[in-house]
Parts: structure tokens; C-alpha cells; sequence
């Protein structure tokens, strides 16, 4: 039974992984290019960016060499992580709901991941029961409980809010529930073992440990293992649905809204451009597919549909 | 008629789904009185899906029986799964998939939307509504997944549902507000133009004005407006001739010139409806001392690109042209006059649609003409634009290209009482007449443009100029986008606001021009002074 705890464990963890990468890859694959489609303000723009200006106002910009203020784009996507801004502008309302839930999330995936290295530092030979390692659970366990009570409050707020709003309600499916609820019973789940057990960090770094080092030793709180193992659910779980944003996001931003190279900048573009072109097209529209034979987006691009039809 | 619309509705509902209450339509500071809608006749009952609401820009077919129902059903979903294969849509399959799966139901993109807002908050308007339909279908009956109606939610598929998205897909200005607001990158208005392609490309039903009318037209005889290139040069002949009387400067404007620096390619609607324009780049080029020409080959001569609102392939088509017309000529750009969609079809949709061989690089005429009037080359007197001045921000350009402040100067410099309307720059509104609608007539899209999707605009132009309302004070909308100038003179002749404001309109060159001292005065003309 024990074991099993391990394997879910090993499997939740591997299967978040795949999971991304899939989606990352498919993403990927989708396109060798797509068109641009960007969205202004764009944050690497520099100075212009405070006014969502482009390198377009430049006189012969594409004589000109291309500057990109790679800070400019980290800087936004972290102010969009960290803070939700775009949430914090636009949807007010909503914001004072999801903010708790995400940074209690925030807080219980950075909370794992000091746990994590609490654990390497024990396999390194730290003392566990050492000043640092009591400072370090310290912190945990007000991680834990800020982090747990966001996610409650955040969570049901949320659901609240879902019911509630007469426009939200109409858009919110059996499955947004479950998600938010799931969290919750997470959330709540961890508020529990944290509060019955005399240490919330030993339990986390002592299972951390032997996840590591395949000591499957028998879970010794069982609101923690049922906490857990809502938790390994949950990693494979996020990645299959709209939650999976918590990784695309870095596509849709940084690739779509603000993915603006000009092709004379990029060689490798120019021959992407000739690739795509040579996919057959399928369109079944007379103006498309004309006499019906396949065609080649080549093909398509040099016909006109307008000219006088060839007598046979 | 449904006030509490439900998605599920679009499958269910009989007869026309939604009417717009005239009523809930909000009021404005100026007088913009609401246009009644006129009620379909039996006949186009009978005939056309007229099932959505008020207004039908589609008119798909009615079908007649059972076997028609399935049919229409059937080539929706292989347009679909088309749609979602890299070969048939290599160029949008990212943005499509990703605002598939990530929507997380925020409705926070609802407020951004002039439509919504201005339709007094109908469901129908959410820029959500139609991308959740369609993202129903697609989890529900192209990808079958399971448990889809349980995680995605349940959607009835037949006619109705199709013919409905199919004009929801034509509710929406593809102004691309709403994506600006989405916090994670949801694009709600690229999933009413991959349906709108989807209709075109799959099915063969877009509306007239952009596909017969428009880039079919364009293709047959050289422009949307028919003109042939002998009559476009004749016209241009006559503006020069007409101009070089009212300005006091001999004005020629160049045809075909081997070799020339730069190839203005003009939206052709100008050299119909706005001769000012034309005559006003052409005096403005002429007076700087630039190498330029206007193209007389067929496509070159007229900007315009509706394939970018509606149709992949029509878009790529008419952008090629575009550019041999520029490579035959040896030009060394192409500088693109006001107009929206032509700055985003040729400068960045194209810029990987065509290959790299075939381009010509493109400059936005703002930019070329930031760089004229701060150069001095121009002797421009501010004084002669001494009236109250508001700048119209084309979607296309502004929010979509990053274009914002080469015009700013340019009008900061020249009119002394300029001043910003409230959401300008990136954030602004669509003039409402955006991706198609400004050329769009018949039923009731006129009362559509005017009593919804223009009101906002105009709610921005009433508040910058509200200090000087009424018929003392003469006002310039500046609206460097033909589109844009064809919908607010539409909405300001309609409801007479020419005379009750006193309200000129037009695009940047004309207030250059206006300003320039060898000109004679009065280029602009307001309502009173036409002779
Ligand atoms: S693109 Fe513009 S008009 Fe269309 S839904 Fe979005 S905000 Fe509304
Ligand atoms: S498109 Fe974006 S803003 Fe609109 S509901 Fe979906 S996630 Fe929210």
C-alpha cells in the first residue's frame, strides 16, 4: 500500500511533465510559422513601450538594426504572474477573488520547492534537527497556513462569484466547479494535517526524502497522505485543462501577442515562409479549390479566381 | 424574443433569437438619435437565415429541407477540422488552438468590448459568446472528447447553430480590444475571423460587399470600386486638375515612375469619395521633393485588402500583387496611405504570408509624413488650423502595428487647440465600421453601424470636444483611415451633426495641408462654407 503511495507519487510528478511537454510540443508542431499577429503594447519595445509603440514609427525601420529589450518582456510577464495584472485592470472584482487562490498556490509550489531542497540538504547529511532546518520548517508552516487559508478562501470565493454573476454563471461548466472545489478540498486537506500534526515540515521533507532515496516508508498522518495524494491528482490534472495556462501563457504572450519579428530579420523565417507555402491545401470553396485538383498554398496565392475561365 | 439568452439557445431557438431593444441603447452627449430597425419581410423570412437578431450580413440560403439542414451541417464540421490542420492553416493554428483550450471563462474581455457595452449589455455581444459556441463544437463534435459536455459544456449542432455563429462571426469589429484585456492571451477576435474563413474558404458563404464586391471585384478589374487603371488615371487627372485650381499650386500627380524611391499605394475609395485626400498627398509629397509614384497596374492602385477580414487566400492574393506592382516598378518601398487594413494586410500579415524574394519593404504614410513635416520641408502655419482638434486612432494601425505617436506629433505641431479623445492611443475604439462594416449595406446593418457598433466612437468624440459642443465653434475629426472616415461621416450626416456641431472630418494630410502657408487658405471645409 505503502509503495503504491510512491508510485502515485513518481507517476503524478513524471505525468505533469509529459503532460506539458505534449502540450508544448503540440503547440510547436501546429505551425512552422504563423502569421504575425501581434498585440500592442509590446513590452521589449523600450521607451516606446509606455505608449505601445513599435518599431514600425521608425522612418526605414528595416535598415535600421533590431533592438529588443529582453528585460522589458520579463518584466511583463512577471508583473502578470506575480500580480495577475491584466486581471488586476480589466476585472477588479475578480481579481480580489483569484489573487488569494493564485498566490496561495504560489506559495505552496515555492513551499515545495524549499521542501524539496530541505530534503536534498538531509540526504547531503544536514542534521534535520539543526538551527537552520528548524528556521526553514518555520517558515513552511506560515507558508502552509497563508498558503492553505488563500486557497480556501480564494477558492470559494471563487465559486461564489461563479454562481453569483449572472454572466459568469452562464459561462461556468460542471467542470470549473470541480477544479476550484478540488483545490479547495486541497487546501483544506492541508490546513488539517498542518494543524494536526506537530510539524507539517517534517511530514513534507521526511516523504520528499524518501521519495528520493525509494524508501517507501509507511505515510504516519493520514489528513496529510489524503492531502497528498489530492495533490498528485491535481499535477496531472492541471496540464489536461484550462489551468495548463500556468505554462502556455509564455507562448500566448510571448510568441502570439508579442511575437513581432519582421522576416527581413530573420533568415531562418524566409525559409519557413517557402516550406509552409508548399502544404496542400484543402479548401472546398470554388474560389479556392477551382477546377478541384490539389493545390499547393504556391498554387493558390498565384491563381486568380477572377480571370476569364480557360475554354476548353 | 430571449432577454435571457443561454448559449444552449443558439440551437434551439425559433425564429430570430434576439432583438436589440432600442431602448437599452445608451444615450450620448451629442445628439445621436437611435435609427429603428426595420423588420425582415415575409419573403426574407422565407428565403434567408435571418434567425440571429435585427441585422443579417450573411443572407445564407434557407434550407428547404431536411437533406439541406444536413448538408449545411456537414461542411461546417469539415470546414472546421480543416480549420484545425497545419496544412490548411498553417497561419493561424497557434492563436486558434491555444484560445481553444486556455479560455478560462473570465468574461473579463466583456467590458472591453464597444459592442457589448453599446447593445446595453446584450449576451449576445460578448466578445465570449461566439468563441464559446464554437469552442463547444469543436470539443464536443470535431475532437470528441470525452466527457465534453461536462468539462466544456453542451451544445446542440444543426442549422440554426450554424447559420447563427456563422453571423455572430459578423457581430464583432475584429478590433482585437477584447484580446488586449485577456489575461491569458485569448484571442476572441481571431476566433470570429477563423470562423468567418471557415464560412468563406469551406462553404462559400461571406458577405457580398467584401467578397463579390470586393476582393473578387478588386481581382477582375483592379479595384473594389471597378475602377479600371484608364479610369483611375483619368480621375486622378481630374483631382489634379480640380485641386491645383482650390490650393493655387500646380499639383501632378506621377504615374509609373521606373525607379521613383516610393510607390503610394492609396485606398482607391479616396480617389471616388475623398479627392482632397489624394490631391492633398500628392501636394504634400510634391512639395517635399520626394521620388514617388503611384502604380496604374491593376491591384496597385487600390490598397484595399478585404481578404484580411474575412478569407486567407483572397488576402495573400491581392498583398502578392501588391508587391510586383512595387518590384516592377524597382521602388524602394511601398508608403501605404490612410487606411487601416491595407497598413496590417501589407506590413505585417504579409510579411509571412509572401516570400521573402517577392517583398518590398512597407513604411506607414504616418511615418512618412512625421518625417516631412519635422524636417521642415513644409512652410506650415499653425494658426490657419486654430480650431479644436480630436485624433481618430485606427485599430489596425494603432493597437494592431504599434503605430501612436509619428501622427501625434504631426498633429501637435500643426493644430495648437488639438486634444486627445478619452481611451486614445492603444487603447481606443474601433470607429465602428472595422472589418468590413464601414461598406456594408442593406438590411439593417446601416441601423446596426449607427446605433451600436459607432456609438462609442462617438461617445469619444462628443466627450473631446464636449468644452465647445454645438454650432459656434468649427471641430476637426482627423481620421486618417478611409474605413474609418466612411463610417463617422455616415454617422454624423445621418444624425445631422454637421450643422448642429459644426463638425468637419477628414484625414492628416488635409490638416497639413490646411496648414500650409503657399496653399490658399481654407483647404478644410466646414459645414456653412461649402459654396
Ligand atoms: S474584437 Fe472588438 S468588436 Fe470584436 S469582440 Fe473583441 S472588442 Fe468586441
Ligand atoms: S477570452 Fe480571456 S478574458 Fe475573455 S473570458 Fe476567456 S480568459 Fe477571460
Amino acid at each position: 500500500m505503502s509503495t503504491l503511495f510512491y508510485i502515485l507519487g513518481y507517476l503524478a510528478v513524471a505525468g505533469f511533465f509529459c503532460m506539458a511537454y505534449l502540450k508544448i510540443k503540440s503547440y510547436l508542431a501546429s505551425s512552422p510559422l504563423h502569421v504575425r499577429w501581434e498585440l500592442y503594447p509590446v513590452p521589449h519595445e523600450g521607451s516606446k513601450t509606455v505608449y505601445g509603440g513599435s518599431f514600425m514609427e521608425e522612418k526605414d525601420w528595416w535598415t535600421k538594426p533590431r533592438h529588443i529589450e529582453h528585460m522589458g518582456d520579463v518584466k511583463a510577464l512577471l508583473t502578470e504572474v506575480l500580480f495577475l495584472h491584466a486581471t488586476f485592470e480589466h476585472n477588479l472584482k475578480l481579481w480580489v477573488r483569484t489573487y488569494p487562490f493564485h498566490v496561495g498556490m504560489y506559495m505552496l509550489m515555492g513551499g515545495t520547492i524549499v521542501v524539496l531542497f530541505s530534503a536534498i540538504a538531509q540526504i547531503l547529511g544536514m542534521n534535520p534537527q539543526g538551527g537552520l532546518m528548524i528556521f526553514v520548517g518555520n517558515i513552511i508552516s506560515a507558508c502552509v497556513l497563508a498558503g492553505t487559508l488563500c486557497i480556501i478562501v480564494g477558492g470559494i470565493s471563487l465559486v461564489m462569484r461563479r454562481r453569483a454573476d449572472e454572466g459568469l454563471r452562464r459561462y461556468s461548466t460542471p467542470e470549473h466547479y470541480f477544479n476550484l472545489l478540488i483545490f479547495v478540498l486541497f487546501g483544506v486537506l492541508g490546513l488539517v494535517a498542518w494543524a494536526s500534526a506537530p510539524s507539517y515540515f517534517e511530514l513534507a521533507r521526511t516523504f520528499m526524502y524518501n521519495l528520493i532515496t525509494f524508501n517507501f516508508a509507511p505515510q504516519t498522518n493520514v489528513l496529510f497522505a489524503m492531502h497528498l495524494l489530492v495533490g498528485f491528482f491535481l499535477l496531472i490534472w492541471i496540464p489536461m485543462t484550462h489551468m495548463g495556462h500556468v505554462f502556455m501563457k509564455y507562448f500566448t504572450y510571448h510568441d502570439i501577442r508579442w511575437g513581432d519579428e519582421p522576416t527581413n530579420y530573420s533568415t531562418k523565417n524566409q525559409q519557413k515562409i517557402m516550406d509552409a507555402l508548399k502544404f496542400n491545401v484543402t479548401w472546398s470553396a470554388e474560389h479556392i479549390a477551382g477546377d478541384g485538383q490539389p493545390k499547393t498554398w504556391v498554387d493558390v496565392a498565384t491563381t486568380n479566381p477572377a480571370a476569364p475561365k480557360k475554354e476548353d | 424574443m430571449k432577454d435571457n439568452l443561454q448559449l444552449k439557445d443558439v440551437s434551439t431557438a425559433e425564429g430570430q433569437m434576439v432583438s436589440i431593444d432600442l431602448k437599452d441603447i445608451p444615450e450620448l452627449p451629442v445628439d445621436m438619435h437611435t435609427m429603428p430597425w426595420k423588420p425582415f419581410t415575409d419573403e426574407q423570412k422565407q428565403n434567408t437565415a435571418c434567425i440571429l437578431d435585427d441585422v443579417c450580413v450573411l443572407n445564407i440560403p434557407m434550407p428547404k429541407n431536411k437533406e439541406e439542414e444536413e448538408e449545411l451541417v456537414n461542411k461546417f464540421l469539415n470546414g472546421m477540422r480543416k480549420l484545425f490542420t497545419k496544412e490548411n492553416n498553417w497561419t493561424f493554428l497557434p492563436m486558434l488552438e491555444t484560445s481553444m483550450d486556455y479560455c478560462a471563462q473570465c468574461n473579463s474581455c466583456s467590458e472591453a468590448c464597444h459592442l457589448y457595452e453599446m447593445s446595453g449589455r446584450n449576451e449576445m455581444y460578448r466578445p465570449n459568446f461566439r468563441s464559446e459556441i464554437f469552442r463547444r463544437i469543436y470539443k464536443q463534435y470535431v475532437k470528441k472528447e470525452p466527457l465534453a459536455k461536462w468539462r466544456y459544456g453542451d451544445i446542440g449542432l444543426n442549422w440554426k447553430t450554424v447559420a447563427r455563429l456563422g453571423e455572430l462571426a459578423y457581430r464583432c469589429n475584429l478590433c482585437r480590444r477584447c484580446a488586449q484585456t485577456c489575461p491569458i492571451g485569448v484571442d476572441n477576435a481571431l476566433l470570429a475571423r477563423e470562423i468567418r474563413k471557415l464560412f468563406s474558404q469551406e462553404l462559400g458563404i461571406y458577405p457580398r460587399e467584401l467578397h463579390e464586391k470586393g476582393t473578387i471585384n478588386q481581382m477582375k478589374c483592379g479595384s473594389s470600386t471597378g475602377m479600371t487603371p484608364e479610369v483611375v488615371k483619368e480621375n486622378v487627372e481630374f483631382i489634379d486638375e480640380d485641386y491645383t485650381e482650390i490650393t493655387g499650386i500646380g499639383i501632378h500627380t506621377p504615374f509609373d515612375v521606373q525607379g521613383a524611391d516610393i510607390m503610394l499605394l492609396h485606398n482607391a475609395g479616396e480617389v471616388m469619395a475623398w479627392p482632397e485626400n489624394i490631391a492633398a498627398f500628392s501636394l504634400i509629397f510634391q512639395e517635399a521633393g520626394l521620388s514617388w509614384t503611384l502604380s496604374s497596374k491593376a491591384l496597385a492602385y487600390d490598397g484595399v485588402n478585404y481578404g484580411v477580414f474575412y478569407d486567407d487566400a483572397q488576402t495573400a492574393r491581392i498583398a502578392l500583387q501588391h508587391m510586383m506592382a512595387a518590384k516592377e516598378l524597382g521602388v524602394k518601398k511601398i508608403v501605404i496611405g490612410e487606411c487601416g487594413h491595407a497598413h496590417k494586410a501589407l506590413t505585417v500579415i504579409a510579411d509571412r504570408v509572401i516570400p521573402f524574394e517577392y517583398q518590398v519593404p512597407r513604411e506607414s504614410c504616418y511615418v512618412t509624413l512625421h518625417d516631412i513635416v519635422m524636417s521642415g520641408r513644409l512652410k506650415l502655419d499653425p494658426s490657419r488650423n486654430n480650431f479644436p482638434v480630436t485624433l481618430h486612432d485606427p485599430c489596425n494601425i494603432v493597437r494592431l502595428m504599434g503605430i501612436v505617436e509619428p501622427q501625434r506629433e504631426i498633429v501637435r505641431k500643426i493644430a495648437p487647440l488639438f486634444r486627445e479623445m478619452p481611451c486614445h492611443g492603444v487603447d481606443n475604439y474601433c470607429c465602428g465600421g472595422g472589418s468590413g462594416f464601414a461598406i456594408m449595406t442593406r438590411n439593417n446593418i446601416e441601423q446596426w453601424r449607427g446605433n451600436i457598433s459607432g456609438r462609442k466612437k462617438m461617445w469619444q468624440i462628443s466627450e473631446a470636444f464636449k468644452d465647445c459642443l454645438g454650432p459656434e465653434t468649427r471641430k476637426y475629426i482627423c481620421a486618417p483611415c478611409s474605413n474609418c472616415k466612411g463610417q463617422i461621416r455616415e454617422v454624423l450626416e445621418h444624425n445631422d451633426l454637421y450643422t448642429k456641431n459644426n463638425f468637419a472630418y477628414g484625414g492628416l494630410v488635409e490638416l497639413i495641408v490646411n496648414a500650409m502657408v503657399n496653399v490658399n487658405p481654407g483647404f478644410i471645409k466646414f459645414e456653412g462654407e461649402e459654396e
